[in-house]
């Protein structure tokens, strides 16, 4: 029982964290706060369904396209829309607003084109469960782990060892000083869009197949994705990761041993008390004072 | 000059609000038309509370819909309890909320703009599910609540022309004091904090305090709206509270254009006007409206109300320069 709660806790905590590690990049990037991340997150997740289920494309094929995709459809976002908005110099609630905007009609979209009931994956393996010390684990749940650790390492690799994620972070920093050293600005900031596009997308092939895939499945998600974000410290990517993991495993915890029905209002009201009384995080990072 | 052509339209429209009811109902035979003037007059009370905290004091709440489910709820819930007249228990249902509204707003000024939507969105989420799921049934959760009519002194309003004069008089008296509001000290103090914060500060204004109290005025006349909702439908549910009209109050206000009266005026207008074309589309409502919203966006940021003021000026200045 107990090993059970660690291992969904692990689960969904990991998609949290992909998600707030999503939000931080466009933070750190743009400054800015993007509501799509969890109807990306559907998204991906009906391209999987439609390219593995349907089609009947290799698993491993199939997510690369879905990345490819979710990819190409965040750099199309930020260059067909928030770099405008910016550009306009607008007040920052119009930019908040135009995500909102595009979440509608990303999750509407996405109803009228794959209907509105609940998709399920064929299974990804013929293997029906990986034995941990001698306990069963869904091979699907033990992927999810997996490629979401796998992930955040290659991910970290990529920040902090080669050039384009040196260029990202410097962008990131102090754009004029980048532009000055030859840095592409709009280039990086379309990348970080794309990147975190990317990551919603792979996080909705990896939850699909546990979960299923219906419309909404993104937008509770996007929120406590939030949540997450702003309890390891908004912007920190590390914090992100952390954050994730420890709000999936409370609420998986709370909601085994308390009550299940309140189980949202949990990650609300953690993601309350962080803002008023820990507004930086566990990581401490300065992004939400005054 | 002027002033008699001002006065000559107030005079026109004071007419037409007047005749309006009778008019839709008695000759058009639309009784559904003063419903729909009923819902517009109550969101434009709704969201000048909005526009108070937004458009003059710049702080953003994407969690309204709490404070209209409040008022809603509160009124609802103290009416079948206590029995008290619902005109008392619209009141204290606003001032409840009221009391909300500061509270949060207590710790939440201190965040930023990007952090301040995300904690009013959490607060409206909390709400939302307090009231979807409520500890021993008090709001009835999914099925919701049927309620009564007002009654003025043994009077009720039980057809909605009735009912479209009583909230056209609360209209009348929310705007007023608005317009008060905002051009009085208080007013001027909001807008010096939407400006600079930190120059406000120096200037020697208590930020924090009237940040609270930008919140609290805010979500009393949401409130408000929200009693006056309950009452005119006579049912509540979960339903109506959802984020999603967060954002429509939010869109409302910013499609008329923020800080004014007129611009809010035109923003709910045009967005029940939207509202309605797109009921009969409802499996494509949220995409249509997320394009329409977008476009606008793209377009004209200033709002409907901004862009009409300056195709105005544009056209005034032109015949000046031509005069």
């Amino acid at each position: 029982m107990l090993f059970q709660i660690i291992v969904s806790g692990l689960v969904i905590g990991s998609i949290y964290g992909l998600i707030a590690l999503g939000y931080s990049l466009i933070y750190k990037s743009s400054g800015l706060m993007s509501f799509v991340q969890g109807d990306m997150l559907t998204f991906g997740a009906f391209l999987g369904y439609t390219f593995y289920g349907v089609m009947g494309i290799p698993f491993i094929l199939s997510f690369a396209m879905v990345i490819l995709l979710m990819f190409a459809l965040g750099f199309a976002i930020e260059k067909g829309v928030i770099h405008r908005l910016v550009a306009k110099n607008v007040l920052p609630i119009y930019t908040v607003l135009a995500t909102i905007a595009i979440s509608y009609i990303i999750q509407n979209g996405s109803m009228v084109l794959f209907g509105s009931d609940i998709k399920y994956f064929p299974p990804v393996t013929s293997i029906k469960g990986i034995r941990v010390l001698s306990l069963n684990v869904q091979t699907e749940a033990a992927l999810c782990i997996a490629a979401s650790v796998v992930f955040m390492i290659l991910f970290n690799f990529f920040m902090n060892r080669t050039p384009l994620g040196t260029a990202m972070r410097a962008a990131t920093m102090d754009p004029m000083a980048a532009r000055a050293c030859g840095i592409d600005v709009g280039l990086t900031t379309g990348l970080s869009w794309a990147i975190a596009s990317g990551i919603a997308g792979f996080a909705g092939m990896l939850i699909g197949p546990v979960y299923g895939v219906y419309t909404t499945l993104g937008s509770v998600i996007g929120t406590k994705g939030f949540s997450s974000a702003v309890v390891g410290g908004y912007g920190n990517m590390l914090g992100a990761i952390v954050g994730g993991v420890l709000l999936g495993l409370t609420e998986t915890f709370l909601s085994a041993y308390v009550s299940s029905a309140h189980k949202d209002i949990i990650a609300y009201f953690i993601l309350l008390l962080f803002l008023f009384v820990k507004p930086t995080g566990i990581f401490n990072e300065r992004a939400i004072a005054d | 000059m002027k002033t008699t052509t001002f006065k000559k339209q107030y005079i026109l429209t004071g007419l037409f609000l007047l005749v309006f009811p009778f008019a839709a109902d008695k000759v058009f035979n639309w009784n559904y038309g003063v419903l729909l003037a009923n819902f517009c007059i109550l969101y434009i009370i709704a969201v000048s509370g909005l526009d108070i905290l937004f458009g003059y004091s710049g702080q953003i709440s994407m969690g309204h819909a709490a404070f209209f489910c409040i008022g809603a709820y509160g009124s609802v819930l103290l009416h079948q309890h206590t029995g008290l007249p619902v005109i008392l228990t619209i009141c204290t249902g606003a001032v409840l909320a009221t009391l909300v509204g500061a509270l949060l707003a207590y710790p939440a000024s201190k965040l930023v703009f990007h952090f301040l939507s995300l904690a009013t969105i959490a607060f409206g989420q909390v709400v939302y599910q307090l009231v979807a799921q409520s500890p021993g049934n008090i709001t009835g959760n999914f099925t919701g609540k049927f309620t009564d009519t007002i009654s003025l002194f043994g009077w009720k309003l039980n057809s909605y022309t009735k009912y479209y004069f009583f909230s056209i008089v609360c209209l009348g008296i929310f705007l007023f004091i608005k317009i008060n509001l905002v051009n009085s000290r208080v007013g001027r103090a909001f807008i010096a904090i939407r400006e600079n914060s930190h120059a406000a500060n120096g200037m020697g204004i208590n930020v924090r305090k009237y940040k609270v109290i930008a919140f609290a005025t805010s979500a009393f006349y949401t409130a408000f709206a929200g009693g006056l909702y309950a009452h005119l439908v006579r049912f509540i549910s979960p339903d109506t509270f959802t984020q999603k009209q967060s954002v429509m109050f939010l869109t409302m206000l910013l499609f008329g254009g923020s800080a004014s009266v007129g611009g809010t005026i035109t923003g709910v207008f045009t967005v029940q006007f939207l509202n309605e074309i797109l009921r009969s589309a409802e499996r494509y409502q949220l995409l249509i409206y997320g394009i329409l919203l977008l476009t606008v966006i793209l377009a004209f940021p200033g709002g409907l109300y901004g862009l009409v003021r300056q195709i105005l000026k544009k056209k005034g200045g032109k015949s000046d320069a031509a005069g």
